[in-house]
């Protein structure tokens, strides 16, 4: 069994180490929960179905009237992932993210006001809120009588967190806060707010940490701005949230002082397979819009549907979709089985998901051809609505950084070990000798391409083997190019964005891939190989477009035009433009 | 005055789902159908839910067939029916049995009222509460519907459509019939079957699937019953209705007329 504290899927790869016990078999839910999701998912359908109008009305004026959020109450959808014995649902990972995958089939707005509800805003309570802290406000976030928002960022704190200026100063057993937050889901309306704030930390001499604190609306000194106006999820509260000398009692420190940074950090990573599963659902939907529109549509005396070019994206957004729901059901699955070092695996999935989504909208728009364009049909604002997806709870670039060099911290750690060893000389010759060795071993397995420990599938139908061997391969080279990005730029490698942005890429479609390929075998053991003769159609066309653009990416490690885009982007940021024109 | 209600709620194929006919004829293909409850009898849920609101007592609901069919009892009592009754069944069923089972469960039960669907949408028959309401020698008022629409201000007030006599003894029942409504009095205990109109049913909330997981459900193997479960009706052949044809355009009355007689051959 592997260790679920700190096993990590992805991480193992760049060592070129397969650890197919963690993804295989697909993660399956226990038959009591699917059965309340299945009910729950067609009271969702009932409440939400035949308002299409009213979602486009309110996306025209920006706002989701009071009379609604008051039916999403009574309906009890605040309460999805708070334990039962608080009153909620107690919904794990996979049953959330597949109800939020539902409301964004029917409207984005909706479904991030439920979303950023339970991913972010009142995450940290249940992650680490006391006993009494949660049996304070759990009651009244489950009802919604309190809504809640996560308020990290700030004018100059945006992807740089630890850069937040909002203070904490302690007064008794007090603190004072000080500080606005901008962009804040939910600010319009919530009661619950989870603030992150710079306290001056004991332990470390005054230095300032943050510290992520419970502010509620009633507590003298706050304040919320107007609704943004912006271009998607209209109807989603956007506001400033300001705090002005405002008191907050000790007892509303949230995870400890000066441990907000690790704090946001766990509340976003958990919160990632609802941003997925909305991705999804959104996906989903335009699927089913554009397979009507391409069928019904006449041009040239015959239905689009019948023309390659359309079926080509038709087909591709299917693939896109399947694979998305993939790589987010398995990451879900995982945390519901209890393994808690996920971080690089949900980036991963947040990543895939919300930009599948944006090319799957773009495409639905383009077979819609010009009524795409028109406010009347659903398409533009499909487009507008998901754009939001790859910047907020982490931009698509962050994370990027963060999934490679979070998987190169293993093989870093080995080289740094390896270093200090050798410049050590002979220090502790018995550990020096068993560090070099391991790693050498492992490193000339790599470079042989000898099947060896872990190197390769063991429990696959033999149905997907082509695209196991996909994924074989890839982990030998991605473990060979992590070693040689790291050698290659050392410590450095941190400003090495480019070279990290192609590792990142590689490990998205490694990881998407094996999600795939676990999901297919899955089914295949399920319904036999001829049963599952279009997921295996599914695996065989998304391993193949994995397979060329990883080894693209890999070539491209060392073959690549870096440091002249560079030399190209700096110019533009000298001249502040383009300097061309054919005059 | 309280009412003890029984109310069935079947299992029945989504109509949201496609339906395929098995190329042998002998069935529907099953996979990648949904299931769900029967919509009309979700409205006798929801009008047995009301009469209970507002006279007060408790809704007993019931569902024959395989296990499978918890599904749609759980679906009632998260509407906030009070427990339920499982007759388990695999294998083929036909109005005369399922209402010679109800009738079992009314001897068991002893409701002041039965409400039901007035079909169920997968074979639409059309039987069950006529054939039970003649088993137990009981009134009944079948298409139970109402006078106002569902856009009336009784409907946003979630009134029961079917009015409880003021001495608690009968009901008083609109009922839908070809070209208008009539209405009669029946007197308890009686057979409802609800029609489309009578109400528009309530949703289940969350904290109500959460509630229903709690409440208690009888499983009875039908066969312990003492009923004679060989369905009467024989189905010999499923086949799929037949594919309509495109229209077409003609140019004037003459070519109409030669299309009518020489194609179509209906003149
Ligand atoms: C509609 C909406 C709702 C939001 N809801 C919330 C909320 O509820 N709570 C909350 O706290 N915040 C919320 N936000 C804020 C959101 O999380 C931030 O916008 C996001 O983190 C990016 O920060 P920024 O906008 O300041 O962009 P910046 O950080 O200024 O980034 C600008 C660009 O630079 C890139 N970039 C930045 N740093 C690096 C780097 N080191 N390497 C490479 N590229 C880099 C980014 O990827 C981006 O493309 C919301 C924003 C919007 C628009
Ligand atoms: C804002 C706006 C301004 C416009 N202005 C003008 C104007 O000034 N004058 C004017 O005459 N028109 C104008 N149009 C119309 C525009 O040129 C058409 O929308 C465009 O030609 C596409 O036609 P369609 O919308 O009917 O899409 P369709 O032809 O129905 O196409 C739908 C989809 O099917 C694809 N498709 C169609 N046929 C095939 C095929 N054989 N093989 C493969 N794929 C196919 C298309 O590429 C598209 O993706 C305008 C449209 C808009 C939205």
């Amino acid at each position: 069994m592997p260790d679920k504290k700190n096993a990590s899927y992805v991480q193992s790869l760049c060592m070129g180490e397969i650890e197919e016990e963690i993804i295989v078999p697909f993660p399956k839910m226990e038959d009591g929960e699917k059965e309340t999701l299945g009910q729950v998912l067609a009271s969702v359908r009932q409440l939400l179905s035949g308002r299409e109008k009213e979602f486009r009305e309110w996306d025209v004026k920006a706002e989701m009237p009071a009379p609604f959020i008051e039916e999403l109450r009574q309906f009890g959808l605040f309460g999805l992932v708070i334990p039962e014995a608080h009153g909620g649902i107690g919904f794990g990972s996979t049953a959330y993210s597949r109800v939020l995958q539902e409301i964004a089939k029917f409207d984005g707005s909706v479904a991030l006001t439920v979303g950023a509800h339970s991913s972010i805003g009142m995450r940290g309570l249940l992650l680490f809120g006391t006993d009494a802290q949660k049996a304070r406000w759990l009651p009244r976030l489950t009802t919604g009588e309190m809504i809640a928002a996560f308020c990290l960022t700030e004018p100059g704190a945006g992807s740089d967190a630890a850069a937040v200026r909002t203070t904490a100063r302690r007064d008794g057993n007090d603190w004072i806060l000080n500080g606005e937050k901008i962009w804040i889901t939910n600010g319009g309306m919530a009661d619950f707010f989870t603030v992150f704030a710079k306290t001056p930390d004991a332990q470390t001499g005054g230095k300032a940490s943050l510290t992520a604190f419970v502010v509620t609306r009633d507590m003298p000194g706050v304040s919320t701005g107007p609704h943004e106006d912006k271009m998607g999820i209209r109807a989603s509260s956007t506001t400033t949230v300001r705090m002005e000398d405002v008191r907050v009692p000790g007892d509303h420190v949230l995870g400890g002082v000066g441990q907000g940074f690790k704090a946001a950090m766990r509340i976003l990573n958990a919160g990632r397979t609802g941003l997925g599963g909305g991705s999804v659902g959104g996906m989903k939907k335009l699927i089913s819009l554009s397979a009507r529109q391409a069928v019904d549509r006449q041009q040239f005396g015959r239905p689009i549907s019948e023309f390659g070019m359309i079926k080509e994206k038709v087909g591709l957004m299917v693939v896109e979709t399947f694979a998305a729901e993939s790589v987010v059901s398995l990451v879900a699955g995982l945390i519901d089985q209890g393994y808690e070092d996920y971080a690089v695996e949900a980036a991963i999935s947040k990543v895939f998901a919300t930009e599948a989504l944006y090319r799957v909208s773009d495409e639905a728009l383009q077979i819609a051809g010009g009524n795409g364009f028109m406010r009347e049909y659903p398409y533009e604002k499909a487009v507008r609505d998901c754009r939001i997806n790859r910047i907020f709870e982490g931009t698509n670039e962050i994370l990027r950084l963060f999934i490679a060099l979070s998987a190169m911290n293993d093989v870093g750690q080995q080289l740094k070990e390896l270093a200090s060893v050798v410049k050590s000389g002979v220090a502790d010759p018995i550990k020096g000798f068993g560090v070099l060795s391991g790693y050498a071993k492992k490193r000339a397995s790599l470079a042989t391409g000898l099947v060896g420990d872990k190197r390769s599938f063991t429990r696959l139908s033999p149905s997907v083997k082509h695209a196991a061997v996909v994924v074989e391969e890839a982990t030998r080279d991605v473990a060979i190019a992590a070693d040689r990005i790291l050698r290659k730029h050392g410590g450095k490698v941190v400003g090495k964005q480019f070279a990290t942005h192609r590792l990142a890429d590689i490990l998205i479609d490694l990881f998407v891939l094996s999600a795939v390929l676990s999901r297919v075998n899955s089914i295949v053991e399920e319904k036999g190989a001829e049963g599952a003769a279009q997921e295996l159609a599914i695996l065989e066309i998304f391993s193949g477009r994995a397979r060329r653009r990883m080894r693209s990416n890999i070539n491209r490690i060392d073959d690549n035009d870096d440091e002249l885009v560079k030399v190209v982007a700096d110019h533009a940021f000298e001249k502040e433009g383009y300097s061309w024109d054919t005059l | 005055m309280p009412l003890k209600i029984l109310v069935t709620a079947k299992r029945v194929e989504d109509p949201e789902s496609k339906i395929k006919v098995k190329p042998d004829g002998t069935g529907i293909v099953t996979d990648g159908v949904n299931y769900k409850m029967n919509p009309f009898d979700e409205i006798a849920v929801e009008e047995a839910l009301r009469l209970k609101e507002k006279h007060g007592g408790e809704v007993v609901v019931a569902s024959i067939g395989a296990d499978k069919s918890m599904t749609e009892i759980r679906a009632a009592l998260a509407m906030g029916a009070d427990r339920g009754i499982l007759v388990k069944h695999d294998g083929p069923l036909d109005p005369f049995v399922v209402s010679a089972i109800l009738d079992k469960l009314f001897e068991k039960e002893k409701p002041d009222l039965v409400l039901l669907g007035k079909q169920s949408i997968d074979d639409d028959q059309n039987q069950v509460g006529q054939y039970l309401a003649e088993r137990r020698g009981l009134g009944q008022a079948t298409f139970a519907s109402k006078t106002e629409s569902l856009e009336s201000e009784a409907e946003q007030k979630k009134q029961p459509g079917v009015v409880l006599a003021a001495d608690g003894k009968s009901l008083r029942v609109v009922r839908e019939v070809d070209g208008g409504l009539v209405t009669v009095d029946v007197s308890l205990p009686a057979i409802v079957t609800c029609d489309l109109r009578l109400n528009k049913p309530r949703f289940a909330s969350l904290p109500g699937i959460m509630k229903a997981k709690k409440k208690p459900v009888e499983e009875i193997v039908a066969a312990s019953l003492g009923v004679d479960l060989a369905p009467k009706v024989a189905v010999k052949k499923l086949s799929e209705p037949p594919k309509r044809q495109g229209g077409l355009k003609v140019a004037d009355v003459p070519e109409l007329y030669a299309k009518l007689k020489g194609e179509a051959k209906v003149l």
